[in-house]
């Protein structure tokens, strides 16, 4: 079988070079190609354990904002709980990120099928009634934003040398948001742990950011990485961390909604 | 010198001394281009006096051998040359293998230098000396050589390697600020109570004084209690240790700088203890500077944080017991002491005195020393004279002569409140204990220990107990029971004399040893009217050296008090402010965060050769080609554009959706033209000013609903537009969603004659044609596949289309135009010819053609103004612009000369040798062949037709002539074609 190429494809990552510099084989996913791996699939997972950085760019990902929007959301059938600066996992895995009253950062799971959002996508339109029943406004979040995934224990002090929120596991549980400055650029930040065998659990932090600074992210990353041994991983560790049978129940704290974990 | 391998040196002490060091493990490195051995965990001054090696470096003015002072990092004296790194702490940089370590502020070698001579004519530099020669006429011409010479302290090196330096953050409830008896028991206390707590210590051992200092007849006291509280603190799971740091200064709402290694933290905590203990205060007399005269802690750190003998023969310098503890443990560690001179007239008989006389050694009570006696080129001591103590300061009597080479000062202390004082708290006097003492502390910020005067060591742990539960409870823990507040004495009566300051005839009697000042140099300040501590230390410049008067401030303010006849309790010491040690550039800089925006297109350009300019983050390419061929590019990328076609990356150009109902008032509101009435599938004109009328942005507004703008900004303006967006969005109340989708979109101008024939290969479901989309039309559809929005501007004067896709797809956008338009001859074009192209066709560019006072009539676009709105931002400043008569005007123009050189920007227009205004843009038109530009002139020079000066690089004036606008294409039939 032919490599996947990801200049090839029309959608492309930020960081695409940076990952087939290192060696990356791709998969393809939503019209462009993701990172599976480095060639080193069972190393990556134990990275992944530690520190690993994962470009999750190519994967589905879109937003709804302004009056109205949350509320069409919901009409829509998404589970989104009342309060801001948390995710909300969906029953596909997919992860709502409620970034204010009005508004919803929308990502998909990472098996990057992207329905749910398709369909939002599709269902989203200015309508005919008149007035015109405010529903929200589309919002290009797999443009404007790269997608990383920072997993491992090590995450939280790798992150407190770049950003100024404090990220320690026992402050910033899982599901919580940070919108902050990271490494002097904006940034979000989501907690979302994967719960392991032994009842301890792997954080894993999704880091949405400007995507045209995405390739200056991943070269601070990697930098502020390397004290820690933490090294980029392919979406193929990051779903080992979700996949495993033993991880999929969640961890998020409780309430009416079930929240990212 | 000598090196006893194995052993690490002629003073190394057996293996019950030397906490700190790692006898299996020899370090070697050099010193002065010497070999020297000592132990890991050394510091370089430790495993040089181990070797018999105790001159340093040599001081700043006198160039006087310089050694130990207080093995703490506290002073100057130790400041030595490692590479290209000036100004390392001897005392606290630990030895690696192949240091290289040179002395500092010497000519010749260090042993004897030259520049020592500067010593006897020392009575010729007097305090004050600056300003008492440099107000004569033509005396710097003299001086500057000699001072710059002189001048600054190690050396730079100016080709060094840069370091690796990172920051981090830090969080606590509580941060403790220092790891001796009082700091370990508060953060105890306040684990104790459920906060989350962070332990700062400079130290790798925790303990503080506990780590050498003497508590009793018994050496081991001290330690064994650092060692158990050191084990609670390290068996609590919410008390976080960070050795090997220094906590640098104090910020508002409790933000603490911190160096360790090379890593600057910035920690946030809830509430502070300070902890910092006190600085041992030297004695003032005779040769006090010398190798070999040290504190009296310093020889205790040497013993037992290093296990090197500080001397053979030692006299202690006494004022309290700590000086009995300082002489028992020189006799333990194989030293003779010869005599303890007691300043005090009684001496309390204490166990550690009783001692001190149980081995034999002299007691002289009510004496000082008054020399220290000074052995070849000053290089060590070779006795201390001690005399009678006859009134405050003076002796009589004939001295008597102890021979010995070290001589340690152990008469007082002072808190080490640097970082309190950073925090605002106010320090008094207190007599009784001659010492100042913290009086009024900031909410959130504590004091426990010796830096709050409790010295006694029940207290010390029983007021750290009680502020660390204090500290806990303000940062909101209220577990723990209450500890008892501390009464009764705390200690701090009895360690520190009131005077232990002896000045001599003949001088050298030091109070700052950083700057070389003598008693008599305070004294001949204040007479000359600096009789203000703040005053006397600009004047003199005490405590202005690297030790920031940590040794230096009290005494200074003794004299002060003294000369000025001043109660010490109505005065203080000089503002301390951070940072409290030493930081460097590197641990301020840290990383470098530079962020970079990179469009999706960034490689591609570098693939064709582009050079890169940075348009605020962004980077974009100029031209393409080589350096040299720069002018040649952007003529031929330029010409390209006129005759063929051409393709230019203008993603970094702001983009904003406004949508909602009121989307359309939003827009009438903040810029100067209407778009109420404007039809969807058009773009229009945007200029914003702000409520001066000054302009701000410009850009095009694409209406693709009813309720949907697409608002173009400049590249450098969009985050302020969108800013102000936001805020009058939240004022008005209006009903609209702005969203900055600035990186969402790349975008690129397919611009030329050609553009349209190109962009139809890869455009089916837009029809193209000039009639089903005209200039400045706008369009939703798709290209090469990729969902595009396509707008019909004519920025550069030609046919042409923006086209803005996703960014995930720009790469794909670009790489399928290039592909169509190959047949064609595209050519990229750069933001060089791009400038060219629009100064042709007479656009403006906000920044560049427009200042921060440019209002719209002197941009003479009194077009895109609105007439008939109700409100626009800036409308009233401009209306009231409008009627009063214009101080400037923009203008097209070209040189009367054609042969003249091109003006640049900013180049002067000017009328009888008055400005009038300036060139903002100029070039040589590639289209045109003749010099075009913009500038500000006179409003009655502003007619077309008119000529007007321009002064050009060396003074020379050029005449303009206006020309109306635009350049290119007066009936604009070419972008509209």
């Amino acid at each position: 079988m032919a490599a996947i190429e990801p200049h090839a494809q029309l959608r492309r990552s930020f960081v695409y070079r940076k990952l087939r510099d290192l060696g990356a084989r791709f998969e393809t996913v939503n019209n462009g190609a993701v990172a599976l791996d480095f060639g080193r699939a069972a190393a990556e997972m134990e990275t992944a354990k530690l520190l690993g950085l994962a470009d999750l760019s190519p994967l589905p990902r879109t937003g709804f904002k302004g009056t109205g929007a949350v509320e069409w959301l919901q009409s829509q059938g998404l589970a989104i709980g009342a309060e801001s600066n948390r995710g909300y996992r969906q029953p596909g895995g997919e992860l709502a990120l409620r970034l204010a009253p009005t508004e919803i950062f929308l990502i998909d799971s990472l098996a990057g099928g992207g329905a749910l959002i398709e369909r939002l996508n599709q269902a989203w339109s200015w309508g005919s009634e008149r007035p015109r029943k405010l529903i929200g406004y589309p919002m290009p979040r797999a443009d404007s934003h790269a997608w990383f995934a920072l997993s491992g224990r090590a995450a939280p002090e790798m992150f407190a040398k770049i950003c100024g929120v404090d990220l320690r596991l026992d402050k910033f549980v899982s599901g919580r948001i940070a919108q902050t400055s990271i490494a002097k650029m904006s940034g979000i930040i989501l907690r979302q742990d994967v719960s392991g065998q032994d009842g301890g659990a792997t954080p894993l932090f999704h880091l949405l950011a400007d995507s045209a600074s995405a390739e200056y992210f991943w070269t601070c990353l990697i930098d502020a990485m390397a004290e820690f041994d933490g090294k980029p991983i392919g979406l193929a560790a990051v779903r080992w961390l979700l996949d495993n049978p033993a991880l999929s129940r969640t961890t998020g704290e409780g309430g009416e909604q079930q929240r990212a974990g | 010198m000598t090196s006893a391998i194995g052993l690490g040196g002629v003073n190394r002490l057996p293996e019950s001394f030397g906490r700190l060091i790692d006898r299996k493990r020899p370090v070697g490195f050099t010193f002065e281009g010497r070999e020297v051995e000592g132990f890991a965990g050394d510091t370089i001054a430790a495993a040089l006096a181990a070797n018999d090696q105790w001159v340093l470096s040599r001081s700043f003015k006198y160039r006087r051998p310089r050694g130990i002072l207080t093995m703490a990092g506290q002073d100057s004296n130790t400041l030595v040359q490692i590479g290209a790194e000036p100004n390392v702490l001897a005392d606290r940089r630990v030895i690696e293998p192949a240091l290289g370590v040179m002395g500092q502020n010497y000519d010749g070698s260090l042993e004897a230098d030259r520049g020592n001579i500067i010593e006897l004519f020392g009575r010729f530099l007097p305090v004050g000396f600056y300003y008492k020669t440099f107000y004569k006429r033509g005396s710097w011409k003299f001086w500057e050589k000699i001072i710059r010479g002189r001048a600054g302290l190690g050396r730079v090196d100016l080709a060094a390697h840069h370091g690796y330096f990172d920051k981090q953050y830090l969080f606590a409830d509580v941060a403790v600020v220092g790891g001796g008896p009082a700091g370990l028991s508060a953060a105890l206390q306040a684990a104790e109570a459920g906060a989350e707590v962070i332990l700062i210590d400079e130290w790798p051992i925790l303990g503080g004084s506990l780590c050498y200092a003497r508590l009793g007849r018994e050496g081991d006291q001290a330690f064994n209690l650092a060692e158990k509280l050191a084990a609670q603190v390290r068996a609590r799971n919410n008390i976080h240790i960070l050795s090997d740091a220094t906590c640098t200064g104090w910020f508002a709402d409790n933000w603490l700088a911190i160096v360790k290694g090379s890593r600057f933290y910035k920690l946030r905590a809830k509430a502070v203890v300070m902890a910092t203990g006190s600085l041992e205060q030297p004695a003032v007399f005779r040769n006090n500077d010398l190798p070999g005269v040290m504190q009296g802690t310093a020889a205790q750190r040497l013993i037992h944080l290093y296990g090197v003998r500080p001397g053979r023969k030692a006299v202690v310098l006494a004022a309290n017991d700590d000086a009995y503890g300082v002489t028992l443990d020189l006799g333990d560690a194989g030293c003779e002491v010869q005599a303890v001179v007691d300043l005090r007239e009684q001496v309390p008989e204490t166990p550690m005195v009783h001692a001190t006389r149980g081995r034999g050694v002299p007691i002289l009570a009510g004496y000082a020393v008054t020399e220290a006696i000074a052995g070849t080129a000053k290089l060590g001591i070779l006795g201390a004279a001690a005399a009678r103590i006859a009134r405050e300061g003076e002796t009589d009597g004939a001295a008597t002569v102890f021979e010995c080479d070290l001589l340690c000062m152990s008469t007082g202390y002072s808190p080490a409140g640097q970082i309190l004082h950073h925090a605002g708290t106010r320090f008094t006097y207190d007599h009784a204990a001659s010492m100042f003492h913290p009086a009024i502390l900031p909410p959130h910020v504590f004091a426990a220990g010796s830096v709050n005067g409790t010295y006694a060591m029940e207290a010390v742990l029983a007021e750290g107990k009680r502020i660390g539960w204090a500290a806990a409870q303000d940062a909101g823990f209220a577990g723990g029971a209450e500890p008892p507040a501390v009464t009764g004495d705390r200690g701090a009566v009895g360690q520190t004399h009131a005077w232990p300051i002896f000045p001599h005839k003949a001088g050298k009697d030091f109070v700052d040893f950083d700057e070389d000042l003598q008693v008599k140099d305070l004294v001949n300040g204040i007479a000359d009217g600096y009789d203000d501590i703040e005053l006397l230390k600009r004047y003199s410049t005490v405590g202005m050296g690297p030790s920031q008067g940590r040794h230096s401030a009290v005494a200074a303010v003794r004299v002060l008090a003294k000369e000025t006849a001043s109660d010490l309790a109505t005065l203080s010491v000089t503002t301390q402010r951070p940072p409290y040690v030493p930081e460097k550039f590197g641990h301020l800089a840290g990383r470098v965060f530079e962020p970079e925006r990179h469009t999706a297109m960034h490689h591609r350009h570098h693939e064709l050769g582009a050079r890169m300019m940075v348009a605020g983050l962004w980077y974009r390419p100029a031209f393409y080609g080589k350096a040299e061929d720069r002018d040649k590019a952007i003529r031929e990328e330029v010409l390209a554009v006129r005759n063929n076609v051409g393709l230019i990356d203008v993603s970094t150009l702001g983009g904003l959706d406004i949508r909602g109902p009121d989307a359309a008032e939003f827009l009438n509101r903040l810029y100067t033209f209407t778009y109420a009435k404007q039809p969807v599938g058009r773009s229009r004109y945007v200029l914003m000013c702000d409520q001066t009328g000054a302009i701000i942005d410009d850009g095009v507004a694409c209406r693709f609903h009813d309720e949907h703008f697409y608002v173009t900004a400049t590249t450098s303006g969009v985050d302020g537009v969108y800013r102000l967006m936001l805020q009058w969005n939240a004022q008005w109340r209006l009903d609209v969603d702005v969203a900055n989708v600035t990186a969402a979109y790349a975008g690129v101008n397919i611009a030329g004659p050609r553009s349209r024939e190109v962009l139809a290969k890869v455009c089916h479901d837009v029809d193209l044609g000039p009639e089903a989309f005209p200039y400045m039309g706008v369009r939703l559809g798709s290209v090469a596949g990729i969902p595009a929005r396509l707008l019909r501007v004519g920025f550069v004067g030609e046919l042409g289309y923006e086209i803005h896709v996703p960014a995930s797809q720009g790469e794909a956008l670009w790489d399928a135009l290039m592909a169509a338009g190959g047949t064609a001859g595209i050519r990229p074009f750069g933001v060089e010819a791009q400038r060219v192209l629009r100064l042709e066709k007479g656009h403006i560019i906000i920044g560049q053609d427009t200042d921060g006072l440019t209002h719209p009539l002197e941009a003479d676009m009194a077009w895109a103004i609105a007439k008939n709105k109700a409100y626009f931002t800036g409308g009233r400043s401009i209306a009231i612009q409008t009627a009063r008569a214009l101080s400037r005007k923009l203008v097209g123009f070209t040189l009367e000369d054609p042969a003249a050189p091109v003006p640049e920007e900013c180049h002067l227009t000017v009328r009888n040798g008055e400005i009038t205004g300036r060139v903002t843009s100029a070039v040589r038109s590639p289209t045109l062949d003749r010099v075009i530009g913009l500038a500000y002139v006179a409003p009655d020079q502003a007619a077309e037709g008119a000529s007007f000066d321009i002064k050009i690089a060396g003074g020379r004036l050029i005449k303009g002539r206006v020309v109306k606008l635009p350049f290119y294409d007066p009936e604009t039939k070419r972008q509209e074609m």
